[in-house]
């Protein structure tokens, strides 16, 4: 038994080797025909480290599929059926270009290295906030702050990579994460505190800080930024406050090891914690949880503080990684998506990294689709809220027989 | 806008505020957040909270804008926006009611549903330019009530305040009177709060919950749809991306504020209105512009906590 548990975890990474083999030759021989594209993609000063973070993302799949089983299948048939409604809806709109539309939507992330670079990028950001919404939504907090601590901690860490100098490397970039983080867990913790001992409707808590929270982001802006420049944006900051990056000219940097370690720390914090008990305990039955013993205000400040945390890293990630400086727009509407890797993941903090990685390659094929074929990328925001609809609607799978159909499956 | 002309005296700002184009423009201001927040009201008071106003309303003032400009027919473009947002308050409805799926997921994807729908069919109708759609504008007449200026002493005033809105400016300051009568004065309105109240009970005396909440949500969308089609064919006379921009999520919080009331509602959402007002206002001045932009949230925010505040001095709720 054991042995065979060995034997397939080998099997596992070995395909997952080959196929992130398979993958990075793609990528960065811009298509496979033949040997010549994997001399060419070997000779890549950066083929290790693409293979590496290819075999990551493999990973993550199978993780994925090892975690929610069977309901892994029920996440490939809604994404399928929402991206068949999409299709449909594009080919009323504009029938000529659809199939070059969908095309570019479903390769165009792979085609070229700095797509690929994009798509990395994005899961991770997505990854984080997935992780922050899937810690209150499994207390059945419907907290939507994370866009306002994005800002915040991308403020905060800005302000440090600009201002604070003297600071060798390490310790800058530290000091400038930290703040982000900080300042993130402080603004989440505004409407806990609310929830917790007023009962005050966190939902609605949060969406009035959001904007506040952009707000006073602009209102610094505005005051730091370069005056001769024609956009809004600050200086960019000093190498000393940057992100290591991993592969040279993208913008993939060590964050990848953040999403890693969050994802592992969010599903040890909830599986393996009194505290993360008192969590799920919270989100399946506040009355009975709090009957039990739980004292749902610890649960509720806990919860949403360290939500805040991973908004805020977020919003480090996005200055000190993604824009090395602080745009007019930090974040648009970056917690909306993340609700849609967090609840294809069924809200498990091990699969959010293949959902993030699966939603944001939607998110990055769009601008290449409305680039190359004409069309609007808010086609993949309505295939977004029909993923949401179908996903979660509890009766369609009655409507499909699923469940008749596995009972009898079972029983004959 | 923050600029040199520093040297205004507090009475100037002042008396720029408080005259009688400011409470004009309050009713203008209020109306769009006035009709979702019934909107809102009467999906809180049935149960079924509705988080996708901000949806319907640029789902119908998109609907609105677009076919009574391509048709130049306002009422034709109106009656087109209200069916829209009615449409899509129906499909929440029947994704909640009879599929069983979260409301609030459901709520937020009927959000981006209109977002998203909106820009990318303008885009598409328009040729796949950036500037979205080109259609002639069109708006809803004003109502001129010249007997006003008849009024001693105060009637120039009066005619400058309220002499000419819109019609739905009206509409909206009698629908909040409309959802009143229907609360208090008819057999629906009591079924709609018992289901709200107590679900298991409502039924047992025999109320039909599903169908309750279905038209509640229905009716939340109309309200809604008027909100959106006043913000592209009253307020301003083309559909331009996101124009609800978050009315609809403050929408939900207005009926908190007005004690959950109809007409506590309407003084909540002239209130709010009051404060927006003055963020117009305030702009001549030498004021940083997020500051009070900042106010009706901070406003929200602070009813919110007071609200909950309220609530736990007087009852001692489990939760």
């Amino acid at each position: 038994m054991r042995k065979q548990a060995w034997l397939i975890a080998v099997s596992v990474v070995a395909i997952a080797l080959g196929l992130a083999l398979l993958l990075s030759v793609h990528v960065l021989a811009r298509g496979i025909r033949g040997a010549e594209s994997f001399t060419q993609a070997v000779e890549s000063a950066s083929f290790g480290t693409v293979w590496a973070i290819n075999t990551l993302i493999m990973l993550a799949m199978a993780l994925f599929i090892a975690q929610v089983r069977r309901e892994a299948l029920r996440v490939l048939l809604t994404v399928t059926v929402a991206l068949i409604i999409g299709g449909l809806i594009l080919l009323i709109l504009s029938p000529q270009s659809a199939a070059a539309a969908y095309n570019a939507l479903l390769t165009g992330p792979l085609s070229r290295l700095n797509r690929w670079a994009a798509w990395i990028d994005d899961a991770i950001s997505l990854t984080l906030v997935a992780l922050a919404i899937t810690l209150v939504f499994k207390a059945k907090l419907f907290s939507l702050g994370a866009e306002g601590q994005i800002f915040l901690g991308a403020l905060a860490s800005g302000l440090v990579a600009l201002f604070v100098d003297g600071l060798p490397t390490a310790l800058h970039v530290s000091l400038a994460v930290g703040a982000g983080a900080l300042v993130g867990t402080l603004w989440g913790l505004i409407p806990a505190i609310l929830r917790a001992y007023l009962g005050a409707n966190e939902l609605v808590a949060t969406l009035m800080l959001n904007p506040i929270a952009a707000l006073f982001y602009g209102f610094v802006l505005e005051r730091i930024r370069l005056p001769q420049s024609g956009i809004i944006a600050s200086a960019f900051f000093p190498e000393t406050a940057l992100l290591p990056r991993l592969i040279p000219a993208t913008r993939v940097t060590t964050a990848i090891l953040w999403a890693l370690i969050a994802a592992l720390a969010v599903w040890w914090l909830m599986q393996r914690t009194p505290f993360g008990y008192a969590l799920r305990a919270m989100g399946a039955n506040p009355a009975f949880a709090r009957y039990g013993g739980i004292r749902l205000e610890r649960v509720i400040l806990g919860a949403m503080a360290l939500s805040g945390l991973l908004s805020g890293l977020a919003g480090s990630y996005l200055a000190l990684g993604i824009y090395q400086r602080l745009p007019l727009a930090v974040s648009a509407g970056l917690t909306f998506e993340a609700i849609v890797a967090a609840l294809l993941a069924r809200n498990n903090p091990l699969a959010v990294p293949a959902m993030a990685l699966l939603y944001s390659y939607l998110r990055v094929g769009a601008p290449i689709m409305q680039n190359d074929a004409a069309v609007s990328l808010e086609i993949v925001r309505i295939i977004q809220a029909l993923i949401i609809l179908l996903f979660t609607a509890e009766g369609l799978l009655s409507l499909w027989q699923v469940r008749k159909v596995r009972t009898a499956w079972k029983t004959s | 806008m923050a600029g040199t002309k520093g040297a205004h005296s507090v009475e100037d700002v002042l008396n720029s505020i408080f005259s009688a184009t400011y409470l004009a423009a309050i009713l203008r201001i209020s109306t769009p957040l006035l009709l979702p927040s019934l909107a809102a009201l009467i999906s809180v008071k049935a149960g079924v909270i509705n988080i996708g106003l901000e949806g319907m309303m640029l789902i119908a003032a998109f609907t609105g804008a677009t076919i009574g400009g391509v048709l130049q027919n306002a009422l034709i473009g109106a009656l087109a926006g209200l069916l829209a947002a009615m449409l899509t308050a129906l499909l929440l409805a029947f994704f909640h009611l009879s599929l069983r799926g979260d409301l609030i997921l459901g709520g937020i994807a009927i959000n981006i549903l209109g977002s998203a729908a909106t820009v990318a069919i303008g885009y598409q109708l328009s040729g796949a330019r950036a500037i979205g759609l080109d259609v002639p504008p069109i708006s809803l007449p004003e109502l001129d009530l010249p007997f006003l200026r008849s009024v001693p002493l105060i009637g120039e005033t009066l005619y400058t305040a309220i002499g000419r809105q819109n019609v739905l400016v009206w509409s909206a300051l009698l629908s909040a009177f409309g959802v009143a009568f229907l609360f208090y004065r008819l057999p629906f309105g009591v079924h709609l709060r018992a289901v709200g109240e107590n679900e298991q009970a409502a039924a047992s005396v025999g109320i039909q919950v599903r169908r309750t909440r279905y038209i509640a949500l229905l009716l939340s969308g109309l309200l809604a749809g008027i909100g959106g089609i006043y913000m592209s064919m009253g307020y301003l006379n083309s559909f331009s991306r996101d124009m609800t921009a978050g009315r609809g999520y403050i929408a939900l919080v207005i009926p908190a504020l007005g004690g959950y009331t109809p007409l506590g509602t309407l003084i909540a959402a002239l209130l709010f209105g009051a404060f927006a007002a003055l963020e117009t206002r305030l702009g001549s001045f030498d004021v940083p512009s997020q500051l009070p932009q900042m106010i009706p949230y901070l406003a929200t925010l602070i009813a919110l906590t007071l609200y909950a505040w309220r609530r736990r001095q007087t009852a001692h709720p489990a939760s």
